[in-house]
């Protein structure tokens, strides 16, 4: 598992890459201590795993993952001393450590990652699309969520954000519904019109609607409406 | 933002109270001379004729020339109310005071009484009484009128001042209870601390002996910080002393992202200051200065004991912008800017400007040789 240091600390990293020796598995490639470096080496790099600092000079952790594109990498917080973000991070089970680190905290940490242990699976056939298992960060005020892909049920579109239904959550993902569907499996999700993307897994009910439309109705209870165009394509694909 | 702002904050509430005192006595004149204006209509019209056979308009318009020029004569007696500073004397001195200002208004009222309604409007004096005892009884009675009206004004500032006094002791009271429960509660920032911790556990390795020397380091700056939260105020030194550990371990930290420069007048060191003042200021400046900046920067301490005051300036690179950061930065200094005040009286200031551009200075100024 390919892992990558982030923070604004030298010491603070030796002591992280110190920690993590114990972990055989484990290989460091890189280190950064600040977001606009993580960033460049992100792209190099393509680590699996983020150490990431809360607390960085420039931008926040939590800044620095809400621009990262999606798919995000698995991520561990780590932090001195921030009320806030343990917090928003217990809220919603983010994995955190804090500094300095507990090494059985770190092992329990690692452990719980999804896929540790197991040899890398093969990457998707189609690159450039999300697997319905890829994460995306989605931050609203002082809450954050890591959510997969596949547990989205609809996407909206507000100018240049996107509103994601997953869950009870609506948070706003800081992207645009159109460069959201250029990264979505069209497998999974289709375009109901101007405005939505539904996750076809997550439908509940088709009824016919207005000239020759459909309304669907999605698990969760939101409904959709599909122009006739929308519709014609729509039917032709579940047909397949 | 500006630590006297403090100061301007309350001459702000001054300003807002003058203006509440001015409207109470806008009002309290226009009742009180109100009421009279209405009895000496009543009277006029009403009441037995004292006047001989005359027009009631005639009766009305001298009340209300009595009325308006008694109203304007108490109006423009309390400018000098004011310059003669009598509202900072005791009775005893005031009474007379009162007496005479009240017998020199009383004339003043008569004589622009007189003139108007017997020289100007040719009303002719009253005939049963003779016309010295007529002025007499006039004289008294408006220079009881005058009294009357300045007592009622002392009364009120008296019993302003001992409300305000009163607001001022309890504004107090809670400023050190405040004082008092921010020492207990440990003044160093719980996020430097588990940083430090953090970085002494990797220094373990990599430098021991710099390691034991910042263990040593951390270990002054608790103890000071759990003690002083006790005294008054400690000798300029000791403070200065742990502030270079402070910096020591930021050091540590930050590597050569924090950089120093300090410029202390020796003179300066015996001085008394309150503790934490610095360390408060140098901490400010490092989480405001320092931590934000991916290239860091350098901070600058100077002291100077100069004109009677000690001058203790923190400067670290920056802008003071509003908001997020006025406020932050709001509760460390506005509580030192309290203690300052409470332990060296108002000439103790603490401010924080932008000196030039991206230039943040924090300046305490304490007057020497007299703790209040």
């Amino acid at each position: 598992m390919k892992a990558l240091l982030v923070d604004d600390e030298r010491l603070a990293r030796n002591e992280l890459r110190r920690l993590l020796a114990a972990f055989p598995e484990m290989e460091i490639v890189g280190e950064a201590s600040n977001a606009k470096q993580a960033r460049g080496q992100m792209e190099t790099l393509k680590p699996d795993l983020l150490f990431l600092d809360v607390q960085m000079p420039g931008e926040t952790g939590i800044e620095f993952l809400e621009s990262l594109e999606p798919p995000v990498p698995n991520v561990i917080f780590t932090t001195a001393y921030d009320e806030f973000a343990v917090k928003a991070f217990e809220l919603n089970a983010l994995d955190y450590l804090l500094k300095p680190v507990d090494p059985a905290r770190l092992a329990a940490a690692i452990e719980r990652l999804p896929g540790y242990g197991a040899s890398p699976g093969a990457k998707p056939a189609r690159p450039g699309l999300l697997e319905a298992s890829d994460k995306v960060f989605v931050r609203e005020g002082e809450k954050c969520w890591f959510v997969e892909v596949g547990q989205i049920r609809l996407l909206e579109s507000e100018g240049n954000y996107t509103r994601v239904h997953f869950g009870d959550a609506q948070p706003q993902l800081f992207r645009s519904l159109n460069a959201m569907e250029e990264r979505l499996d069209p497998k999974f999700f289709f375009r109901a019109n101007r405005r939505q993307i539904i996750n076809i897994a997550w439908i509940a009910g088709i009824e016919p609607w207005f000239s020759s439309g459909l309304l669907v109705q999605l698990k969760g209870g939101s409904k959709v409406e599909l122009s006739r165009r929308q519709a014609q394509e729509f039917r032709e694909r579940m047909s397949l | 933002m500006d630590f006297s702002a403090d100061i301007s904050v309350q001459s702000g509430d001054a300003e807002q109270r003058e203006r509440a005192k001015m409207r109470l006595y806008v009002l309290f004149q226009s009742v009180g001379w109100g009421l009279l204006l209405t009895v000496g209509v009543w009277m006029a019209v009403e009441g037995p004729d004292q006047h001989g056979v005359k027009s009631m308009s005639t009766t009305v318009s001298y009340v209300v020339t009595w009325v308006a020029s008694g109203w304007l004569l108490t109006h423009y007696l309390r400018p000098f109310i004011n310059r003669w500073k009598w509202k900072q004397l005791g009775w005893r001195p005031l009474a007379p005071r009162i007496i005479a200002s009240a017998l020199v208004a009383g004339a003043a009222w008569c004589a622009f009484t007189f003139v108007w309604i017997h020289a100007v409007m040719g009303e002719p004096w009253p005939e049963k009484v003779s016309r010295s005892l007529f002025v007499g009884i006039c004289w008294t009675d408006y220079a009881a009128l005058i009294s009357g009206w300045v007592c009622l004004y002392f009364f009120y500032h008296v019993f302003d001042r001992l409300n305000r006094s009163e607001i001022e002791r309890f504004q107090l009271m809670t400023s050190v209870k405040e004082a008092e429960l921010r020492a207990l509660k440990s003044q160093v920032n719980p996020h430097f601390i588990f940083n430090s911790l953090n970085s002494l556990r990797s220094l373990i390795g990599e430098d021991p002996t710099r390691a034991r020397q910042a263990v040593t380091q951390l270990a002054n700056l608790l103890r000071y910080s759990l003690q002083s939260g006790q005294l008054e105020t400690v000798p300029f030194e000791d403070e200065l002393g742990v502030v270079n550990d402070y910096l020591a371990l930021e050091q540590v930290r930050h590597e050569e992202r924090l950089r120093l420069r300090l410029d202390i007048a020796p003179d300066t060191l015996h001085l008394s200051i309150p503790p934490m003042l610095l360390q408060t200021l140098v901490e400010n400046a490092v989480k405001y200065g320092i931590s934000p900046r991916p290239d860091g920067g350098e901070i600058c301490i100077m002291a100077r004991n100069e004109g009677g005051e000690l001058r203790i300036r923190v400067s670290n690179p920056g802008e003071i912008a509003g908001g997020v950061r006025a406020s932050s930065t709001g509760v460390g200094l506005h509580n030192a800017a309290e203690r300052l005040r409470l332990i060296f009286g108002e000439r103790a200031t603490l401010r924080l400007r932008s000196e030039q551009p991206s230039l943040v200075v924090a300046e305490a100024v304490i007057p020497l040789g007299h703790h209040s």
